[in-house]
């Protein structure tokens, strides 16, 4: 009688193997391979998968902030240097940059000068040009999407305002509407950044990780972490960039103002 | 992320559009984690792998086709980072790993525990988890792939680049070292 090996039983066990018919077979006559073949599956019965630690809803964004800076130059080749340059994205880009640049141009010949008082950072500026290059286009959509950008950084501000401001101890409150705020700022900057404004979506990017900081410490915060904090979001003038983006937002786009005027409150504000 | 929305995802992201690469990390990581645990059997190995994996798919994107499937692409570089660092971790520890099944098997006698100190499926695994750390990385990974991962030998060796006789050699040795570990239970039950 030709008996088989472990291996061909190993196989078998696993549903594999080209002769699973024969050793069946072999398996219903032989007392000595049925054996070998128990002890083989009872081995491997006993061996469950292990629990594999919980990762939150948030892993994803974990681990994308603890690589972004990280990010190494990726190989490539002549055709893929040569698709990168030519893709119509690109091109498209570039025109339109080209474009605003001209009406920008003309824009500034033909109409009247206006005092601007608007602090000089980035974000304010890129948010002009995003509601400039939307109210051109008319695209209804997309000025829903700048005042529901505005309104959230508004909320945003409060939190971070919240934040500053709060005494020494729990947080609790704080963290669950930083979380229910993470999501929309996610969003919110992936528009962004497919409107080709990567300004707004840098300040949302840092609006982002302080938000996911705060989500993440334990709510009931010593003294020296809530400082870290605070000392973080101060030194990236966050709540400054905040208040000046959501300004610049509204005032473009002619939407109501907010019951605190919100210019006179970011000038005050200083990093 | 439907079909349309990862390919033109992807082709962002070989791009060197790193906003793209975020939303595939996003995407992806958990499940990253989940090979990346089960292979290394330790929570901050499978950190490191997660990383390192996320890194080195950045870097080779240019190198995947956009006719495969990103998730199978990326599984490949999670198990062969995961292989790496186990043999990394190996040479740092200096690990002197013998053939020979007895050896690799030998567990202090003082660890045994009586049934009073443990329940048998707590002794199952502290014997399974031993028996894990005393296999090569790459019959760990075979092992893991067609045991806990239930991928065939053909897709063993199609994620480790190995040849059928090497994948299936690894996961025979790993199923010996890990009967010869257990038996003793076995014998309990029986």
């Amino acid at each position: 009688m030709h008996h088989f090996t472990e291996d061909d039983l190993t196989l078998y066990y696993y549903g594999e193997g080209r002769v699973r018919g024969d050793i069946e077979r072999h398996l219903e006559s032989c007392a000595a391979c049925a054996a070998t073949y128990c002890e083989i599956a009872g081995t491997l019965a006993m061996i469950a998968a292990p629990e594999v630690p919980e990762r939150g809803d948030q892993y994803g964004l974990e681990v994308w902030q603890r690589i972004r800076h990280t990010l190494p130059e990726q190989e490539s080749s002549a055709w893929a240097a040569l698709a990168a340059f030519l893709r119509p994205g690109r091109l498209a880009f570039a025109a339109a940059a080209a474009m605003l640049v001209i009406a920008a141009f003309v824009a500034g010949r033909v109409w009247p000068g206006q005092p601007v008082d608007t602090p000089a950072v980035s974000a304010p500026q890129s948010a002009g040009t995003l509601a400039r290059t939307i109210a051109a286009s008319g695209d209804s959509r997309q000025r829903i999407l700048l005042t529901s950008v505005a309104d959230h950084l508004d909320r945003s501000e409060r939190v971070l305002t919240d934040i500053m401001n709060a005494p020494r101890g729990d947080i609790a409150a704080e963290q669950r509407w930083a979380d229910d705020l993470l999501g929309a700022s996610r969003l919110y900057r992936q528009d962004a950044v497919d409107a080709g404004e990567g300004s707004v979506a840098s300040v949302l990017d840092e609006l982002e990780r302080s938000l996911l900081e705060i989500v993440h410490s334990p709510s009931r915060i010593s003294a020296a972490d809530l400082e870290q904090i605070r000392r973080r979001i101060d030194a990236a003038s966050l709540l400054f960039k905040v208040r000046v983006m959501s300004d610049e937002l509204r005032k473009r786009e002619g939407a109501p103002d907010r019951s605190t005027p919100r210019s006179s409150t970011s000038t005050r504000v200083t990093s | 992320m439907d079909a349309t929305e990862t390919a033109a995802v992807l082709a962002r992201a070989r791009q060197g559009d790193s906003d793209a690469f975020r939303a595939l990390v996003e995407k992806h990581s958990r499940s990253v984690f989940r090979l990346a645990f089960r292979m290394t059997g330790n929570e901050q190995d499978a950190e490191d792998v997660v990383q390192e994996s996320l890194l080195r798919a950045y870097r080779q994107l240019g190198r995947f086709e956009s006719r495969a499937h990103f998730g199978t692409w990326l599984y490949r570089i999670v198990a062969n980072c995961s292989v790496d660092l186990m043999r990394s971790k190996q040479a740092r520890h200096d690990q002197v790993r013998g053939d020979s099944l007895d050896e690799a098997m030998e567990l202090p006698a003082a660890d045994v525990p009586g049934p009073e100190r443990m329940t048998q499926s707590a002794e199952i695994e502290r014997r399974v988890q031993a028996a894990l750390r005393e296999l090569s990385p790459l019959e760990r990974a075979a092992f893991t792939l067609r045991h806990y991962e239930g991928r065939s030998i053909d897709e063993i060796c199609e994620t480790l680049g190995l040849g059928t006789s090497a994948a299936k050699h690894s996961v025979f040795r790993a199923v010996k070292k890990l009967r010869v570990a257990l038996a003793p239970l076995q014998s309990q039950e029986s």
